[in-house]
């Protein structure tokens, strides 16, 4: 398909009547022969979209054959590839060989500060959720950068204005936000509501009463790799953040002194914070967890190497956005490190604070560079392609055996520090009466629902489809949760690519596809539509509301049926040309 | 429902199958299965026999690592197959109705089983070696095979391609046997379809040794016709995936033939003259 570069067919046919004949030698034949080549016949546009099965995701397959489906309507050849989500992942993130992607969005993009990694040009060339489009304007450049350094109205503003860029210039198209549809066990007081169980924290909520949360759901990679820093294996990071603590982790909207009895913001030119570590805090395996941990963590997410300056970093994909707000670390002594920050605003860059904290005396040997029967393979540090099982954290819950691809179990650690007096935690933390966490794999999500319906799983872990709704009604003892995900499903473009790389377009496509429709249509209503990121935050501008349609990419025709003609005449202006209803353009 | 109630109604259910065949087994096979024909045929075909059971507990446990080195090195042809065969399946399942559903998820799963395993009974009671023989190797080479596709195409199902338009009938009516095929198999192994071309396989040995059991050539026909269907009705395989599973049981049956008659003899005049002076001897075979 496009992957493959063609012989433009005009050098090609030059080439052969060169080969043809003994008149071809004459000179004022080479001299033609030679102005031909410079022209490059127009080709026909062809895309190809990438993303999840069925079995991985209930809707992902549907949304991108709809947008197939609306494309191949104004002429554009398109194919919808499915494939492993951790191939997925790899092909799209790590090596960007695509043209399109159907994925959703990590939840960590709701906040403000996080677009940067994802749209600065900076991270165009990075891994991972790094601006996998190759997104380069210079105008979005500078409002993230401005909305780093400012608070409040001058923030409001930055933001708004770095989304009316991205609305315009559409490195993503959202597609729809879903809600997320759970089954679960009917218990009186299990407390399903209040949690959100995309927040590891709020699992600690639960009320069980023997204890045990049974998670069921389809993806089986957290079964075979624990690795937070890993790009291929992480979802939410539900497990990984109760494996691992942070400094400070949000809880009820508010940056809480975790694994840190307090912090203490300071103003120099940028931003410092006095760290001091609860005392007693020790590793899974029993080691103390110390200051040089914290020191030797924020080295290893700016650096996995922990080379000097001289020889290449290779920083961890996922934590970069939030490393990238500091500076240095430093030990004051075993319990307080100083961070200081880079010019940032205060509230920007406590974020930073959220990355987890390894232990080094198990980490420091993964800073090779990764080997295959002690080959070393490219550059990338053993560090982020460790499965890392077991894993050796200091969260709440600790690990305690995993089948690959089949099940994992958690298990509360006694004596954690969250369960000490005098914290300061709220005291659901204290008193969480939640001891073990399974986790089992299941083929599809109609087969985690029926885990659960059946009795042998609490609830489900991964999004299950609309379609499971009724049954999930019918079932005695489950119960529905529907809640509103931080999670949209967006078609990545990969502006590197011929076409992709203009703007408008981009902008084009993106009028081809009806929002609203999808929600209504695929998700069977459990959806909204939406315009950027970070709608339903107070950062979105209301003159981006989704009111009647998109405001700024309009739908080209109505209640999900295009229509065609205005689609042409919209690609023509864009320079585009159609030669017998395939849209044509420029040379490939 | 868990893994193992699925497991052990399979077993339950293919066993009562095969006890209601073997009391028709007179009618089955005619003549030919007489006393000592087990014991012999154990002996003679035991190394066959292990080469199939070698394969199957290798395809068991390399499964992940075939899946690892499928993503790695397979090309992914599901937009291929689609490409050929368009909406084939979608247009197959247009026709569904509850009983035809129930029918072909019984014979996918049931029936199927059956399918592979009474003609091991069947042929390994009879006194004619070569069937028996044929089959195994003809297994053998469509599990040798298979495997070696599915590592070198990764292809996802209708099911899994076209949601909306093909529905995934087993598993959204029955959905704990998806617990047990994804035990047997991944969602990526489609091309070819192993169900068509074991199924086909047996029917086209019955076909050859129809003189050893004709009684068995019609169900072997009729079931090996279901199983592919179903393959599709099911929205588990793909047109394209039955079309090379059929050409896979071709090629092996042609193959597992020869190596049978080469071994054990070009016609089996001889042991057929045996058996039947001793036809007496099959009811005696099954009291014991």
């Amino acid at each position: 398909m496009s992957d493959q570069p063609r012989l433009p067919t005009g050098r090609r046919s030059v080439l052969a009547a060169l080969g043809s004949g003994v008149a071809a030698l004459g000179s004022g034949c080479l001299r033609r022969a030679r102005n031909l080549t410079g022209w490059r016949s127009a080709q026909p546009v062809e895309l190809r979209i990438k993303t999840l099965p069925a079995d991985a995701d209930p809707y992902a397959l549907r949304l991108a054959r709809r947008v197939a489906a609306w494309f191949r309507e104004a002429g554009i050849g398109v194919d919808v590839l499915p494939m492993a989500e951790q191939e997925l992942v790899r092909q799209c993130l790590l090596r960007s060989e695509f043209d399109l992607f159907v994925m959703r969005l990590p939840a960590k993009f709701r906040d403000p500060d996080a677009l940067t990694t994802l749209l600065h040009s900076r991270f165009a060339d990075a891994p991972g959720w790094q601006n996998p489009f190759s997104y380069t304007d210079l105008d979005a450049d500078g409002t993230i950068e401005r909305q780093r350094r400012t608070s409040g109205e001058q923030r409001r503003e930055a933001l708004a204005d770095l989304q009316r860029t991205i609305a315009r210039s559409q490195p993503f198209t959202m597609l729809t936000v879903p809600d997320d549809v759970r089954a679960a066990r009917t218990a009186d007081d299990t407390n399903w509501r209040a949690a959100d169980l995309t927040d590891p924290m709020d699992y600690l909520q639960l009320d069980r009463g023997d204890g045990q949360l049974r998670v069921v759901g389809t993806d089986r990679r957290a079964t075979t790799n624990l690795n937070p820093l890993s790009v291929e294996f992480r979802r939410s990071g539900v497990l990984t953040g109760l494996l691992y603590d942070p400094l400070a982790r949000p809880l009820d909207g508010e940056y809480t002194p975790w694994l840190a009895s307090s912090i203490e913001f300071g103003t120099d030119e940028a931003p410092t914070a006095q760290v001091t570590l609860r005392e007693d805090v020790r590793w899974h395996d029993g080691e103390s967890l110390t200051a040089d941990d914290v020191v030797f963590t924020y080295d290893l997410l700016a650096d996995t190497t922990l080379g000097d300056d001289e020889s290449a970093a290779v920083p961890s994909p996922e934590f970069r956005g939030r490393r990238t707000l500091v500076d240095e670390v430093s030990v004051v002594d075993d319990r307080r490190v100083t961070l200081s920050f880079v010019d940032a605003d205060e509230d920007v860059a406590r974020r930073a604070l959220t990355a987890p904290i390894l232990p080094e005396h198990v980490w420091r040997d993964r800073t090779d560079p990764a080997a295959i029967g002690g080959i070393p393979v490219g550059t990338v540090t053993e560090a982020l392609v460790t499965n890392n099982i077991p894993p050796v954290g200091s969260g709440p819950f600790e690990f305690v055996r995993n089948t690959p691809r089949e099940r994992l179990l958690l298990e509360r650690v006694d004596d954690h520090f969250s369960t000490r007096e005098g914290t300061a935690l709220p005291g659901w933390i204290a008193d969480s009466a939640l001891d073990a966490l399974s986790v089992r794999v299941v083929g599809s999500d109609v087969a985690a629902v029926e885990a659960v319906t059946d009795g042998e799983s609490d609830v489900t872990g991964t999004a299950v489809g609309a379609s499971t709704v009724p049954r999930i009604g019918r079932a005695e003892g489950t119960e529905l949760l529907v809640r509103r995900s931080e999670r949209p499903y967006v078609l990545g473009y990969n502006t590197g690519r011929p076409h992709l790389s203009n703007p408008r377009f981009r902008h084009t496509l993106a009028r081809l596809i009806d929002g609203a429709h999808l929600g209504e249509d695929v998700l069977d209503g459990y959806a909204r539509p939406a315009v950027g990121p970070l709608q339903g935050t107070e950062w979105y501008p209301d003159d981006l509301a989704w009111d009647d349609g998109n405001p700024v990419v309009p739908f080209l025709g109505q209640h999900g049926e295009l229509n065609a003609e205005a689609a042409r005449a919209s690609f023509r202006e864009a320079g585009y040309q159609y030669d017998d209803d395939t849209l044509v353009g420029g040379a490939t | 429902m868990s893994l193992l109630t699925v497991l052990s109604n399979v077993v339950a259910v293919v066993l009562l199958l095969h006890l209601v065949s073997l009391g028709t087994l007179r009618w089955l096979s005619g003549a030919g299965i007489c006393r000592g024909s087990l014991r012999e045929n154990v002996r003679t075909v035991g190394p066959t026999a292990a080469v199939l059971g070698a394969l199957l507990l290798a395809n068991g446990t390399v499964r992940d690592v075939g899946v690892q080195l499928s993503w790695l090195i397979g090309i992914n042809v599901t937009g291929a197959i689609h490409a050929i065969e368009g909406g084939f399946v979608a247009g197959l399942q247009s026709y569904a109705t509850p009983p035809l559903t129930a029918y072909f998820s019984f014979v996918y799963v049931f029936g199927y089983v059956f399918l592979l395993t009474f003609p091991i009974v069947l042929y390994v009671l009879h006194d004619d070696t070569r069937p028996l023989s044929a089959t195994l190797v003809a297994y053998a080479l469509n599990y040798g095979i298979g495997l070696v596709c599915y590592v070198l195409f990764v292809a996802y199902g209708p099911r899994n391609f076209m949601p909306g338009a093909v529905e995934s009938l087993l598993f959204a009516n029955w959905p704990e046997v998806q617990a047990l095929t994804s035990q047997v198999n991944e969602n990526t192994n489609v091309f070819p379809s192993l169900h068509t071309s074991l199924s086909a396989t047996v029917a086209l040995l019955a076909a050859r040794y129809r003189s050893t059991a004709p009684g068995w050539l019609p169900i072997a026909a009729i079931g090996a016709v279901s199983v592919a269907i179903a393959t599709m009705y099911l929205g588990i395989h793909w047109l394209t995936d039955v079309l090379a599973g059929f050409l896979l049981a071709a090629f092996s049956v042609g193959v597992g033939a020869r190596f049978a008659e080469r071994r054990h003899g070009e016609d089996g005049t001889e042991s057929l003259d045996r058996s039947r002076g001793t036809a007496g001897g099959v009811v005696e075979q099954f009291r014991r």
